[in-house]
């Protein structure tokens, strides 16, 4: 951080004198607020242009911008979910923009109108201090060893968790092992915090499918908690950058989205533990090509959504 | 409803309430019901009116949702008057030991935003958690149902029925028992015959704004009823609100049900209050008198204590044991217990002290505004005489039992038309508007109650020694009503102070407040800093209603 400020400070100095009148760009973010308040310093710094930045889960930021539709206030949509960004386009919302600096992003995290910012990856959330054995494999969370010990994100409020349980029930629709976890008194326990604090208190030992980074933070700061990434794959959840065409700062919205993509932002975007979308950034943390991803046909999941969800959460309350 | 006051011709006093409650109230109120009826409104069309309303209206869900809503709020209801009124009796009538300690510990409760009330209390009963790490004992996960939901509410709402009840039988006093027990009545007699009926007002009036608070509070059920399958309203338009696809108009209906519900109580209240009089205030001053409580001093002690321990004592321990860990997987081990999370939000790491300055402008500013419009509004309502007063006073009433999502929605509805030459929207000034519109119903129903129990003769004397109405209300109303205002301003100070779920939407861009702050370190994993602002905040916000206490010179914080 200071570290940071005293790089904003120096790039402020440049360029201080050259500094014109711009207009602001408004930003909506998915958490985490670090990063996009970093984002928007570094951004000012170099640029001079303000970012007003709104932070909320993505379900408040897309619910405000359905709100706010006759007289759209925002300019650069960052969300938690690749969804958005599909379900955006269809609507036709997103401004078509290809960053200079999305050279080395893989295509699968860009778009016509989209590209990633990072990636979070789900994983087991184990705390060592739990007395249970170390967790290699998703079933192994269904054992004797952590009966009553497990909690899940609700896969209703996550939208990677979504994804998570639709790549492992699979489109046939196994749901054998999330039955065998509900049968070992595994439980749903809200959005990603809720879940990971009674593993972190120490009243469960593991979560089934945790965000990654914000684990790997806490780890950094201390706690006992360790990540673990199943070698029978994973998914993961890119975080799409969008310029919505409604903007009128859409110049500055172009500049923005290349300060994220610049090496400085993919830095800050690595400092918050996630995954940096452009490959040739260094980050302190396995990234895409240290996980086996599990494939999942992303239109035939959303489809099926409300009845996915429907099934999964009988499975969890019949007790 | 009491003697209607000699008051016909509507004065600025009353024009000024009624222009706040439109702007304040009605405008985002209509707003909501426009979003129910055209699902399109939000682009700004009137396109395809009622097209899937009864496709909410139907769903099976719906049922068991809102017969939950109101097993919940019954049960806080009936939960909170049994808590409530025995304390409030026994503090109003006897020399309680201690009074004025359990009065102010009993303030606490509204400083505690219930969301972390509720995790403070999964923290300590959870396995592995406080209650274990200190005593050993094992509370298992009781508290994941719906019992666990009403207790844990309960014990955030019921100083409301506490405080309201005690300084309404205060001020009835043992006077008027006194004069039943000279007409022979036994001393049972006379507090089943003649106290508790004059006490209804203030028990009314604070048991409906329990039962609106209980049904419209997201926090509690959502962390310890959904586990259960507990679902009520509230997180089924949270889930609309905020899960994908967006539905917004599904939201607004299932608003309007609870607001239906909402009316429903304040129906009943009004029956409940309709054709009597509980003018107990006249000219003749009164002289506070208690009885001594005897060899049952001792067990009203341990009632106030137990109660207390459980509605502050546990959620404290588990605020600061939690902000002074540095670790939450350390436990309670010397080692890892520090300042190094309250040392961030004095350093103002990530924003904390501007969220604090934030909030509290915040809060001040809505106390204000809502004490005054409070009062102006309960005047309107129980002294003068013009139509529409009744559609006013139930306006009063609505926006407590719409989440404050809802209310968010409705207020960027209306406020951020493309016509409007100038919003409020996008500024601090809308978040001010959301608090007051949500917690106008306090100040009004507590002013309600006062004005109800002020005779009518003292204000037609001064009309007689030649006062205007406006100065009669200056001098002889406002003065007898002001320890009631002042008690409901004090509780949306500490409300409005810690508002999460309005502004989590609402929040204009750039801007923190203390529980949009706090809600952003609990969301990122950061449980122990959010649990320090929480501390600090609570130390504030409990501070500056006892120095108002203490400077005005009255009795008691409430």
């Amino acid at each position: 951080m200071i570290k940071h400020l005293r790089l904003a400070a120096f790039v402020i100095a440049g360029v201080a004198a050259t500094s014109a009148a711009h207009a602001d760009v408004t930003v909506y973010s998915a958490g985490p607020a670090g990063l996009i308040n970093g984002l928007a310093e570094g951004f000012k710094a170099k640029t001079g242009v303000q970012v007003n930045v709104f932070q909320g889960t993505t379900g408040k930021v897309l619910a405000r911008i359905e709100a706010e539709a006759a007289n759209p206030q925002v300019d650069v949509l960052v969300s938690a979910s690749w969804d958005t960004a599909n379900d955006f386009t269809q609507r036709g919302w997103l401004l078509p923009y290809t960053s200079p600096n999305a050279a080395t992003v893989p295509d699968f995290l860009k778009s016509e109108t989209a590209v990633a910012q990072g990636v979070s990856a789900l994983g087991i959330v184990w705390n060592p201090k739990s007395g249970t054995p170390k967790p290699e494999e998703w079933a192994d969370l269904t054992k004797p060893e952590f009966k009553d010990l497990v909690t899940l994100p609700d896969p209703a409020q996550s939208g990677a968790a979504f994804e998570l349980v639709a790549a492992l029930s699979g489109t046939a629709g196994n749901w054998k092992l999330f039955e065998d976890l509900a049968a070992n008194g595994a439980i749903v326990a809200g959005a990603n915090a809720a879940a990971l604090n009674p593993v972190l208190q120490g009243a469960k030992a593991a979560v089934f499918g945790a965000v990654d980074y914000i684990s790997f933070a806490g780890k950094k700061k201390g706690e006992s908690v360790e990540v673990i990434f199943p070698a029978s794959g994973t998914v993961v959840a890119p975080r799409p950058v969008m310029i919505l065409n409604w903007s009128k700062n859409q110049d500055e919205a172009k500049q923005f989205v290349d300060y994220i993509l610049s090496d400085e932002g993919q830095a800050l975007v690595a400092k918050a533990f996630l995954i940096p979308a452009r490959t040739d950034i260094p980050a302190d943390r396995p990234v895409i090509k240290d996980l086996k991803l599990l494939e999942i046909d992303s239109t035939q999941v959303y489809a099926n959504r409300a009845q996915m969800l429907e099934e999964f959460s009988k499975i969890f309350s019949k007790k | 409803m009491s003697t209607p006051g000699t008051t016909r011709n509507p004065g600025p006093v009353v024009w000024g309430a009624a222009a706040a409650l439109i702007v304040l109230v009605a405008i985002p109120l209509l707003f909501i019901v426009l979003q129910a009826i055209f699902p399109a409104i939000g682009q700004g069309s009137l396109a395809s009116p009622f097209d899937g309303v009864l496709d909410v209206l139907t769903d099976p869900k719906l049922v068991g949702m809102a017969g939950n809503t109101l097993v919940l709020g019954l049960g806080v209801v009936v939960c909170s008057a049994v808590i409530a009124v025995p304390l409030a009796f026994l503090r109003a009538l006897f020399q309680v030991p201690l009074a004025r300690l359990w009065d102010v510990l009993l303030l606490i409760p509204f400083m505690i935003p219930p969301y972390i009330a509720t995790l403070g209390w999964i923290m300590t009963v959870q396995p592995n958690g406080y209650l274990k790490q200190v005593t050993g004992l094992d509370a298992g996960s009781y508290l994941f149902s719906i019992g666990g939901v009403i207790f844990v509410m309960t014990l955030g709402v019921f100083p409301v029925v506490y405080f309201a009840v005690s300084r309404t039988v205060e001020a009835i006093g043992g006077r008027y028992a006194d004069v039943g027990r000279v007409f022979g009545a036994s001393p049972f007699t006379a507090l089943r015959r003649v106290t508790l009926p004059l006490s209804l007002p203030g028990l009314a009036a604070s048991l409906l704004l329990v039962f609106a608070m209980a049904i419209e509070e997201y926090g509690t059920p959502a962390a310890l009823g959904r586990q259960a399958g507990f679902e009520v309203l509230v997180t089924g338009i949270d889930t609309r609100v905020s899960d994908w696809p967006i539905d917004l108009r599904g939201a607004a209906v299932l608003s309007l049900v609870l607001v239906m519900m909402s009316l429903g109580a304040f129906m009943i209240q009004l029956r409940i209050l309709a054709n009597r009089s509980f003018e107990t205030v006249g000219g003749k001053p009164q002289a506070v008198r208690k009885r001594p409580l005897g060899i049952f001093a001792i067990p009203v002690v341990a009632a106030f204590a137990i109660v207390t321990l459980l509605a502050v004592g546990v959620p404290l321990f588990a605020i600061f044991a939690t902000a002074l860990s540095k670790t939450l997987s350390g436990g309670l081990s010397p080692d890892n217990l520090g300042f190094d999370h309250f040392r961030a939000i004095v350093a103002d790491e990530n924003g904390a002290f501007r969220a604090l300055v934030n909030s509290l402008s915040l809060g001040i500013a809505t106390a204000v505004i809502t004490g005054v419009i409070g009062a102006a509004t309960s005047y309107m309502v129980v002294r003068t005489r013009f139509r529409g007063k009744g559609f006013l006073d139930a306006l009063t009433v609505m926006p407590n039992a719409i989440p404050g999502v809802v209310v968010a929605v409705g207020i960027i509805l209306a406020w951020n038309q493309p016509w409007l030459p100038v919003t409020p929207y996008n500024t601090p000034l809308i978040l001010l508007m959301a608090y007051c519109c949500i917690l106008l119903p306090y100040p009004v129903r507590y002013a309600n109650a006062a004005f109800r129990q002020v005779g009518d003769n003292l204000e037609a004397a001064a009309r007689v020694f030649g006062a205007s109405p406006l100065v009669a209300f200056r001098r002889i109303l406002f003065p007898l009503v002001l320890p009631s205002l002042l008690a409901s301003m004090l509780l949306v100070f500490a409300v409005a102070t810690r508002e999460l779920v309005a502004s989590l939407l609402l929040a204009p861009v750039g801007m923190s407040t203390i529980s949009t702050f706090i809600w952003r370190q609990f969301d990122q994993g950061s449980v122990g800093l959010g649990m320090a602002m929480s501390a600090v905040t609570i130390l504030i916000t409990t501070t500056i209603p006892l120095l108002v206490t203490l400077a005005s010179g009255r009795r008691g914080p409430m």
